[in-house]
């Protein structure tokens, strides 16, 4: 006999609006891409890659100010290295577009490149907890059967992965941005490095909502979860190797990998390549410093791409993760 | 009146293919505990679907407490539950975290959602078991959790599809017992999809027939148990000609069956006159057997069309 009433009771409260559904999707599916230890163990390598960008920031600030610690520490070893890093700070000091602006943009480009690389791992383990097991347990049923549509649901589905590329990818970067500027000796840093905050922004959720959606149609292809896994890393990886490959055959094959169109798309986003052409402006021994080491090649890899076969090629991505989405994921 | 009807269609079809799951069914019901009785594949699973736009109409109209089902799905769901025929569930949760977040799907906010969650499984009778993964359930449990899901948001209305597939006598007793608490204790209005007369009968005030994508019968369970169509079968020792004589001079039709019963149509709702003219003929009857009321009647109908067709 229970000690307390179990009888029915009916609710007269108020509910709550579809933003609030569409938010508890999301939660409990980025709850259920969290739940493996590995992968909280991935969000915290990420959070201290972008600590380490932080500090790589403090240091590079430091180094514009003459009585910093960092060169008043470099000076103990060698007076004369005082001068020159005095002269070399002066020289900073007066040029923040390229001390300051560049130097942010071209290290968050890296940053963004490598964590990005991360973040696809990262989506491939989480696939199955997308669309996958909700297809295998019926669960389309269910929740067609609630106070959602199915666009809601998908959209609950697609913040998810965002939410989950968020954390792993874009947050710390954007974190390491924000704290190596704080740590910066000028409040003027902030200023100079807004362009590569911008950058970030851009490529970031551009980027971030294109994966979100690749993802999200490999995730309703099948209802086995290493099957989805599978694709997606096959897909990765296959564009991978290919590349290179069709580099001398044929080129267009390359669009056929998603990372490749997105390094593009950040290429032509940070245009890192701009950023050193101004400094080879300024300082022009950089270009001979470069010349001894491969310059042509390390310029052309940077080199600002031509960007219609790369849209080309993601929208008709987007297009068949549509199709995908739209031809699987409904109650029968 | 209209607002009294909580299922109104005109002229409902669903075509899958070449075959009409749905063809043409027109209904007006009222609130209550409805049955929806057919032999399977007669198109009780389509309809409620198409109610709740689970799957999409091909022709005709529907509305669902007042509101119209092709362009207020998301408003009639917040006011409905649905416990699926087959197995599903949303992956990789505990019981009372799935119950919550179907509550949070269905627009309460997370505090009351929990609450009610732990309400509803208290009400479908599931004790410490909602802190396991329902991976681990068993098909009672199963059942009593997607009972619970359904009703965790207080709908106005709930549709059951099979909902006592797979269980034991008792486990049925006990899920049966709690539908028809629903209605008659808590006002909620169900509706029973099933093919076991027997349950209809034990929860239901109203019953629709469906086969073949047709409403056979809709009428209430009472009216439908009075009306009989005044015959049936006297088991006698030999004297069946006797019997059949003083029929004809009743004016009664009479036929010797092939088991040697003879069927009478005394066109009564009562044996009365029967035992009357028996009695007068000085024939003591072995057995009599009534003819089957009209809602055993209607549902032998639709398994027999159901067979013809298969």
């Amino acid at each position: 006999m229970p000690l307390h009433d179990i009888s029915y009771k009916h609710w007269q409260g108020t509910h709550l609006g579809v933003w609030d559904r569409r938010a508890a999707i999301a939660k409990n599916g980025l709850g259920a891409c969290l739940q493996n230890r590995w992968m909280w163990n991935l969000v915290v390598l990420c959070w201290g890659v972008g600590l380490v960008a932080a500090a790589l920031l403090f240091l590079v600030g430091q180094l514009l100010v003459p009585d910093s610690m960092v060169v008043g520490w470099v000076s103990k070893f060698n007076p004369t290295v005082q001068t020159f890093t005095a002269l070399l700070t002066g020289w900073l000091a007066n040029h923040p577009e390229i001390s300051v602006g560049a130097t942010q943009n071209v290290l968050f480009y890296y940053l963004c490149i490598w964590l990005q690389r991360v973040g696809i791992f990262a989506l491939g383990v989480a696939i199955p907890g997308l669309i996958t097991r909700d297809l295998a347990c019926n669960a389309i049923v269910i929740y067609s059967s609630k106070a959602v549509s199915r666009g809601d649901y998908l959209l609950g589905k697609f913040a998810t992965a965002f939410g989950f590329l968020t954390l792993v990818w874009l947050g710390p970067v954007c974190a390491a941005w924000f704290l190596g500027n704080l740590l910066s000796p000028d409040w003027s840093f902030f200023w100079h490095a807004r362009g590569a905050l911008g950058n970030i922004l851009i490529y970031g959720v551009t980027s971030m909502a294109i994966l979100s959606t690749l993802a999200l149609g490999v995730s309703a292809i099948g209802l086995k979860e290493k099957s989805t896994t599978a694709v997606w890393f096959m897909w990765w990886i296959l564009g991978g190797v290919i590349g290179p490959i069709a580099l001398h055959t044929k080129p267009w094959l390359r669009h056929l990998s998603f990372n490749f169109d997105l390094d593009q798309l950040a290429l032509a986003t940070f245009r890192v390549s701009d950023n050193l052409k101004t400094a080879e402006d300024a300082l022009p021994i950089l270009t001979t410093i470069l010349e001894n080491n491969g310059r042509s090649r390390f310029v052309a890899s940077l080199d600002t791409p031509n960007l219609a076969g790369t849209w080309l090629a993601l929208l008709a991505m987007l297009g068949l993760a549509a199709w995908i989405i739209r031809k699987r994921v409904k109650p029968e | 009146m209209s607002a009294r009807l909580v299922i109104e269609t005109a002229e409902l079809t669903k075509v899958f293919g070449t075959q009409k799951a749905l063809d043409g069914v027109s209904l007006a019901v009222g609130p209550g505990a409805i049955g929806l009785l057919g032999p399977n594949g007669a198109g009780k699973t389509t309809f409620m679907k198409c109610l709740l736009q689970l799957q999409p109409v091909t022709s005709g109209s529907a509305k669902l407490l007042g509101r119209e089902v092709g362009t207020e799905g998301r408003e009639i769901r917040k006011r409905v539950g649905y416990t699926p025929e087959q197995d599903c569930h949303i992956p990789g949760m505990a019981g009372c975290e799935y119950v919550t977040y179907c509550a949070q799907l269905c627009g309460l906010p997370f505090q009351v959602a929990r609450q009610r969650a732990h309400e509803m499984l208290d009400f479908v009778g599931m004790g410490q078991e909602r802190y396991r993964k329902i991976d681990t359930y068993s098909t009672g449990m199963r059942q009593r959790l997607k009972l619970a899901q359904a009703i965790v948001h207080d709908p106005e209305i709930v549709f059951l599809d099979e909902p006592t597939n797979g269980l034991d006598p008792k486990g049925q007793a006990q899920i049966l017992e709690l539908v028809q608490s629903l209605w008659r204790v808590y006002g909620i209005t169900v509706v029973l999809s099933s093919h076991l007369l027997l349950d209809v009968q034990q929860i239901c005030e109203h019953i629709i027939i469906i086969a073949r994508g047709r409403v056979l019968v809709h009428d209430s369970l009472a009216n439908l148990k009075a009306r009989r169509r005044g015959s049936a079968e006297v088991v006698v020792p030999g004297r069946q000609e006797e019997l059949q004589s003083a029929c004809a001079r009743a004016g009664w039709p009479s036929e010797v069956l092939p088991n040697g019963r003879v069927k009478v149509e005394h066109r009564s709702d009562s044996l009365n006159p029967l035992l009357t003219l028996l009695h007068q003929i000085k024939l003591p009857p072995l057995e009599i057997i009534p003819s089957p009321n009209a809602l055993e009647e209607t549902f032998v109908q639709a398994l027999e069309i159901s067979h013809a067709a298969a």
